[in-house]
Formats: structure tokens, C-alpha cells, sequence
């Protein structure tokens, strides 16, 4: 190739990119989309962001590639979606998370890195009900013998958590508030994981957590629900109440949600929701969540929005309750 | 004893089909690969074909995803051993003896001894795993806070043995780390620390940047300094393999290391990060010649990658056995096995003998596997060693930078890397060794929330850690080793490291 020709080549491809954005909004997806997962491998945004990326693939006639951005309770996520370009090639799985981080932000003093406004809810995908658990080696049967035994031995019993302001630990804020248990022991650690791992090993008496992520140790006896924070009874565990039912107008689930940054066009949302829904409905992505023991909890970009804010609402309230934690 | 014995022999029926001996191979074949690539680790190459096991069986799923994890605990040796880099933290150590080694053109020796060190270790990890899991899980649930406090004092304690310098510059090391270990966010009340507003430092700073910064890229940007005189090693076909004397060198090390391993293992939690550098410093403890470590001991390659081969085999028994994540990894084969309906619990065995047993078995077809695809690889591994100086180092550098960045796509830990670089190539010059660093900085976040977790359960008292059975084993060993040194200090014997800070002192 003489420098001439290459010239021109060059020249001709530096045309073609350019015009290619314009050209693009016609026809998206044109090339990969990109879902940033702001949790790492092993928890729940994973195991579920990946069966609907490989759904979405067929629908959008695109590579659908799953990039973990993870860190600091999903913050780092988080904040990498918000600041990357609304063009609709870049979307984020988060879970009750990105609902929280503003709240404990303004708590602390500092000026949040992002907030709820930065992002457009275009689907939820799941929503796992949070238990209440004990381990094997505790009397209580029924959330009332919890909740009278709690009340007699304030900050005694101690509970595990995923971490601070999380969402297992925000849920038993709730509890405490509407029961009227003075004070439960918390134990955080750094995940579902580990929190499970301690109540196993009686290093913690209780903790509230995922349906999915307890099932197993439920069904061989090592943990007992006494209460579910679902609306209604699960299909799986028909034999826990729900707090609703005791009486106590407490609801908190682990949810996973796709979002695009603040300032995505209007047209591109409108392709990416539906491929979204058709995706969140397909055999393939339900068989996936149904099988790690997730209930299909599919809400359109609307009803998620709704379910969102009331969402927010209760997590805003149990990060209040909770307040500054004394070190 | 009888019933485990036919179910093993069950469980090879399963694993020798050709479909699972083919998913096995290819679980292996991949996780070298991953093993030997720096950056792409084993969570992620797991979680990136784990969509590709939606089409296959819950065995074969599980004994492809398993190879992969496994297999990669084999390559992690090799760019420590070549190039001084650190693949992950638990091949830290071997960077150290492995790559000194490989500078007295004993590569083919010392990959070797990891490859057949490794096979000796996840061999025996298998063994343990199928006979006495269950009791075993048990006993790793009571590995609480207050015993994972207990254990990283006698880690602590341990860091005094990590290096080729005098105490006062190992200390100063492992303070340094242990202080960079403190930033990110406090797990207990949610504040930052010192992270200059920056989210990624929430999470502290992570293992492999500044391990690959301080061991990989030091190590380049100091050779200039010195007088290179491009020689290049090009070691002979017969010197590939192991003399008997190394061999003979290696063989107690492999034993420790794989007993040592296993049970640090099925410690649920992060434990199994510091297998080979507790192997490390048990090894130079009891070595004979505690001098020759850092300068190509066999033992301190031996030790340490068998430590973390049966580390990673342990790592299965409170996974199968109770259905708890040991990490991150098992998390994902939990999730891996759950997608294909197939629940993890205490009940998985009686459940699903075919899915346990066809597993336990793969891993021994795998790890043979494993030792014949490696075995013939380090020829065509130590030949990169050829490579004159001029074109190899530049690609070092760009696949730290690639390798740092790939691990949690994050431009941050790439500046930490180029600045633990940087840093790495004063502690150079100064001759601090940069070993006790990397264990203060995986050390202190584990050790300040198990210590804070422990007093949270005892609401303040610190007798918790006298009153558990483990954690006042673990103790008292701590005592007894610090009374030993504490009397040889009032005794006044020297001892090697008195005589490295008199040489230390000659030398200024």
C-alpha cells in the first residue's frame, strides 16, 4: 500500500466512524451491549444478570456481555453506569442497593455519587422474600417466641448480616421498629455468604435473609424461617406467615433490576424494554431462575418504577432507624 | 468405609464415560490456560463459560467448571516462576524462590516440582475429601471470628519468617502493609477510610495489583540499574527435570504442604489465601538452611504450591458437605449445580450420588490430566526465558497492566500497580524484601473484622478467645513459638537473622 492509498483509507474509515453513531440510532442495536453487574460472581445479580443476558442475545440479534464492576457494595458499579454514555449499549443490573447508598451518603455528611435520579428502572427481574431465620440451636418456633425473648434480653441476641446497610441488614431495622424489639446484636460481615456461614455455626442466633440463599439449609432442618417479608406466602415455603399476616405491615425483598444511565433516548428505551420483557419471559431465563430458587418476579419499566419508589421509601426509613452505627 | 469405596467406584463409572472424560479435559485445558495467563483468574473464566453448561448435565457441568477452577491452581506458578509475576495472591510466594530458581537456570526444575507438588497435593485433598468430608465440614462451621483471630495472630506471628532480611526490615515491611490493609470501608460502621473519595477504594486495595507491582514490575524497572549483560538462559532439554537432590529437597515440603493446605482449606472464608504463605514460613522454620530462602530453595517452591493445590481441594468439603460457599468460586459451582436443579446440602449426597461421586471421581481423572498436560509444557514454557531481555520485558509490563486491569476492570488498580511499581523498585535498591508487605496487606482487613466480630459476640470480653476450644489451641501455639524466640533473644544466640542485619550493617 502506497502512502497515498493509505491516506485515503484512512480517511474513509475516519468517515465511516463518524457517521456511524448517526446511523446507529436507527438500527440499535448495531453492535455489543454491554450489562454491568455491580456485584461480584456468587451472589444473586450474577446468577441471574447471566441467564437474561444469554436470553436477550436472540431478541436483540446481538452480543449481550456481562461486565462486573464490582466494589464497594456495588457503588463502584453504580457509579461507572452513571457516568457512561446513555446511548443504550451500556445498561446495569443492581439490586435494593442502588436505593440506599444516597440515604446512609447524606447520614455520613458527604455528597452522594449517585443517586436514585440517575438511573431509568426498565425491568425488575426477581424478587426473593427476605426470612427471618434462626439456626437449629434456638427454642423459638414462632416469631412471637423471637420477639418476646428479644424483648426481654435486649442486645443479646446476636444477628448476621451481609453488611452494613445492606439489604439484609435493613430488614431487620423494619422488624425491630414495627415489633418493638429494643435492640438486636448485629454481626456484619462481607456477604450473604459468610453471614449464612455464621448463623450454621451458631456464631450468630439469627439473621434475615433471601429465600433462594437459605432454602437448602431450611429443607435439611439446620435453619428455621419464622417469618417471610413477602406479600404473600411463598410457593416454596408455604408454611412460613408472613409478617403481614402477624400483623405487622412489614415488606422487603431482594430484588434485581436492569437500569440505563439518566439521559438514554426515549426510542432506544422503548426497544430495550420489550426485548427485556421478552427475554425476562422466556422459557430458558425462567427455568435458569426458577431452578436457583427465585420466584420469576418480572415487572415492566411502570410497575418497576412504582414498586422502586415504595421500595426506596422503606429502605430510606430503615437506614434512619438504624442511624449512625457507633464504632 | 466399605459403602465409600463402591461409591467411588460408581462415582468412575461416571467420571470415565467419554462425554465427562471430554468435559473434564476441557475443564482442565481451560483452566490452565487461565492459570498461566496473568489477569484472567479463575472466578471469571468460571463465571464466563459457566452460560455454556446451561446446555450440558449437572455432572458434567460441575466437573468441567471444577476443572477450570482446579486446573488453574496449576498455571499459577508459571509467570511467578518465568517472570516474577504473580497470577493471584495465593502464588505470591513462589515468586520469590521460583523465580530465583529460574535465574540459576533451574526453570524446568522448578515447574516441575509445582506441577508434580501440586498433583501430589490435590491428590491427597481428593483422598481426604472422600473419606471424612462430613465430619470435617463440621468442624470447619466452627471456625468462627474468634478462631479466624486466633489463626491470623499465628500468621502474624509467622511474618517475622517471610523474608531473606533482618527482623527491623520486616517488620518495617509488614507494617507497611498491615497500614495499607486499613484503607477502604469500614465494615463495622460504614465510614471510608482514606480512600480520597474514590469508590473503588471501598473495597481496600486489592492483593494482586500490589503484588504484581512490587514483585513483576520492580523487578523490571531494576534491571537497568544493574549491570545486564543479555545473557540469556537457555537451559538444556535433560536439565528440565529435577535432579535427586532436588527432588529429595522437595519431597517433605510437598507432604507438609499438602497436609497444611487442606486443613486451611475447609476453613470457610478467606483463609485459604494465606495457605502458602503460612507454608512459606513453616517451611523455612523447620528448613535446615533457612538462609537459602529467597536465593532458589527448593522448599520454598514445594511448600507453597502444594499448599495452595490442596487449599483448593478443601475448599470443596463444607461446599459438598453443607452446601456453604467456601468463596467466591464455590459460590458460583453452588450456583452452576443449583441452575441445573441440582441442590446443594447436606442432602446432595443421598440425593444425587451420581452428580457427588461422578465429581470426587473427575477430580482424580482431572488431576492426572492435569500433571500430563503440564508436564510437557515446561519446555515450551521455560523456552520463553529465551526471549533476549530488549523484547521480553516490554510485553511483561503490558501484561501486568493487562493482567491488573482485567481482574476487576479497574483503572485504579492499574495506578496502584504502576505506583506499587515504582515503590517496589526503591525497596530494591534499599534491599527490603517486599514478601512480609503482601501478607500485612491480606492480613489486616481479615484479621480487624474477625477481631471486631469476635468482641461484637462477646460484647467486649476478651476472653471469647480463651474460652473456644480452637481459637485457645491456635493461642497457645502463638505463645509458646513467641516464648521460644523470646528466650533465644534473652539467651542472646544468634541466629541466621542476626547475622543477615550484622551483614546488613557491614554493607552500609
Amino acid at each position: 500500500m502506497d502512502r497515498r492509498r493509505f491516506v485515503i483509507g484512512t480517511t474513509a474509515s475516519a468517515a465511516a466512524l463518524a457517521a456511524g453513531p448517526a446511523f446507529a440510532q436507527e438500527t440499535f442495536p448495531s453492535h455489543a451491549v454491554t450489562i454491568i453487574n455491580a456485584f461480584p460472581p456468587g451472589g444473586a445479580n450474577d446468577a441471574v444478570t447471566r441467564p437474561l443476558a444469554a436470553a436477550l442475545e436472540p431478541i436483540l440479534k446481538q452480543p449481550v456481555v456481562v461486565e462486573t464492576k464490582a466494589g464497594a457494595g456495588g457503588q463502584v458499579g453504580a457509579q461507572v453506569a452513571a457516568s457512561s454514555k446513555p446511548d443504550g449499549y451500556t445498561l446495569l443490573s443492581h439490586n435494593n442497593g442502588i436505593s440506599g447508598y444516597a440515604e446512609v451518603d447524606k447520614l455520613f455528611g458527604r455528597a452522594p455519587k449517585t443517586t436514585r435520579a440517575d438511573f431509568i428502572p426498565l425491568a425488575r427481574l426477581v424478587a426473593d422474600p427476605i426470612l427471618l431465620v434462626v439456626n437449629d440451636q434456638q427454642p423459638y418456633k414462632t416469631l412471637k417466641d423471637f420477639v418476646d425473648d428479644a424483648k426481654k434480653r435486649p442486645d443479646t441476641i446476636v444477628y448476621s448480616s451481609g453488611g452494613l446497610y445492606g439489604a439484609t441488614h435493613l430488614p431487620v431495622a423494619l422488624l425491630e421498629k414495627a415489633t418493638g424489639v429494643p435492640k438486636l446484636r448485629h454481626l456484619p460481615t462481607n456477604g450473604g455468604g459468610p453471614a449464612i456461614t455464621a448463623l450454621l455455626g451458631n456464631n450468630a442466633q439469627a439473621s434475615t435473609q433471601a429465600t433462594s440463599a437459605t432454602l437448602q439449609h431450611i429443607k435439611a432442618g439446620k435453619l428455621r424461617a419464622l417469618a417471610s417479608f413477602g406479600g404473600t406466602r411463598s410457593k416454596i415455603l408455604p408454611d412460613v406467615p408472613t409478617l403481614k399476616e402477624l400483623g405487622y405491615n412489614v415488606e422487603y425483598y431482594l430484588w434485581v433490576g436492569i437500569f440505563a444511565p439518566k439521559g438514554t433516548p426515549p426510542q432506544i428505551v422503548s426497544i430495550l424494554s420489550p426485548a427485556i420483557e421478552k427475554a425476562a419471559n422466556s422459557d430458558q431465563f425462567k427455568t435458569a431462575v426458577t431452578n436457583l430458587g427465585l420466584e420469576p418476579g418480572y415487572l415492566n419499566a411502570k410497575n418497576f418504577a412504582a414498586f422502586w419508589d415504595a421500595d426506596a421509601k422503606r429502605s430510606d426509613e430503615a437506614v434512619k432507624t438504624i442511624g449512625k452505627v457507633q464504632g | 468405609m466399605e459403602t465409600t469405596f463402591i461409591s467411588l467406584l460408581h462415582g468412575f463409572e461416571v467420571a470415565l464415560q467419554p462425554a465427562n472424560l471430554w468435559y473434564a479435559f476441557l475443564g482442565c485445558l481451560v483452566g490452565t490456560l487461565v492459570g498461566v495467563l496473568p489477569g484472567i483468574g479463575p472466578l471469571s473464566g468460571i463465571s464466563i463459560l459457566l452460560p455454556v453448561t446451561f446446555g450440558l448435565n449437572a455432572t458434567q457441568a460441575v466437573i468441567m467448571l471444577a476443572g477450570i477452577y482446579y486446573g488453574s491452581q496449576y498455571g499459577g506458578s508459571t509467570t511467578s516462576i518465568l517472570m516474577r509475576i504473580p497470577g493471584e495472591a495465593s502464588s505470591v510466594m513462589t515468586c520469590i524462590d521460583g523465580n530465583a530458581m529460574a535465574k540459576k537456570g533451574r526453570a524446568g526444575a522448578a515447574l516441575c516440582i509445582a506441577a508434580v507438588g501440586s498433583w501430589i497435593a490435590g491428590t491427597f485433598g481428593i483422598i481426604m475429601l472422600t473419606l471424612i468430608a462430613p465430619p470435617l465440614a463440621t468442624l470447619a462451621l466452627r471456625f468462627g471470628p474468634p478462631e479466624y483471630t486466633a489463626l491470623l495472630v499465628l500468621g502474624l506471628i509467622f511474618l517475622a519468617y517471610m523474608s531473606s532480611t533482618s527482623l527491623v526490615r520486616t517488620l518495617l515491611m509488614a507494617c507497611l502493609g498491615l497500614m495499607l490493609g486499613m484503607i477502604g470501608i469500614d465494615n463495622m460502621t460504614g465510614h471510608f477510610r482514606y480512600s480520597f473519595d474514590l469508590a473503588e477504594l471501598g473495597d481496600g486495595i486489592g492483593i494482586v495489583p500490589v503484588a504484581v507491582g512490587l514483585f513483576g514490575l520492580g523487578e523490571i524497572l531494576a534491571t537497568p540499574s544493574h549491570k545486564v549483560v543479555g545473557e540469556v538462559i537457555t537451559p538444556k532439554l535433560r536439565e528440565l527435570l529435577p535432579n535427586r537432590q532436588e527432588w529429595r529437597e522437595a519431597a517433605m515440603p510437598i507432604a507438609r504442604g499438602s497436609v497444611l493446605g487442606f486443613i486451611i482449606g475447609i476453613i470457610p472464608g478467606s483463609a485459604h489465601i494465606i495457605s502458602s504463605f503460612l507454608s512459606y514460613a513453616l517451611e523455612k522454620k523447620v528448613s535446615k538452611h533457612p538462609e537459602q530462602f529467597g536465593k532458589g530453595a527448593v522448599a520454598g517452591v514445594a511448600g507453597p504450591e502444594s499448599a495452595n493445590n490442596s487449599a483448593s481441594t478443601g475448599a470443596f468439603v463444607p461446599m459438598l458437605a453443607l452446601g456453604i460457599p467456601t468463596g467466591p468460586i464455590t459460590a458460583v459451582l453452588i450456583g452452576a449445580l443449583m441452575v441445573h436443579g441440582v441442590s446443594v446440602g447436606p442432602q446432595l449426597v443421598s440425593e444425587h450420588p451420581d452428580v457427588f461421586w461422578g465429581f470426587v471421581a473427575s477430580m482424580y481423572v482431572g488431576n492426572l490430566m492435569l500433571l500430563a498436560l503440564n508436564l510437557p509444557l515446561v519446555g515450551i514454557f521455560v523456552s520463553v526465558l529465551r526471549i533476549p531481555y530488549t523484547y521480553l520485558y516490554p510485553m511483561i509490563i503490558m501484561f501486568c497492566i493487562i493482567g491488573v486491569y482485567e481482574v476487576s476492570h479497574s483503572i485504579v488498580d492499574v495506578w496502584i500497580m504502576l505506583i506499587m511499581g515504582v515503590l517496589g523498585y526503591g525497596l530494591r535498591k534499599f534491599s527490603f524484601d517486599p514478601a512480609p508487605l503482601v501478607l500485612g496487606l491480606v492480613i489486616a482487613p481479615i484479621f480487624e473484622q474477625s477481631l471486631r466480630q469476635s468482641l461484637i459476640m462477646s460484647n467486649g470480653n476478651y476472653l471469647i478467645f480463651l474460652s473456644r476450644p480452637i481459637a485457645l489451641g491456635l493461642v497457645i501455639v502463638s505463645a509458646v513459638l513467641l516464648t521460644l524466640s523470646a528466650i533465644s533473644f534473652v539467651l542472646k544466640r544468634k541466629d541466621w537473622r542476626a547475622k543477615l542485619a550484622e551483614a546488613e550493617t557491614a554493607e552500609s
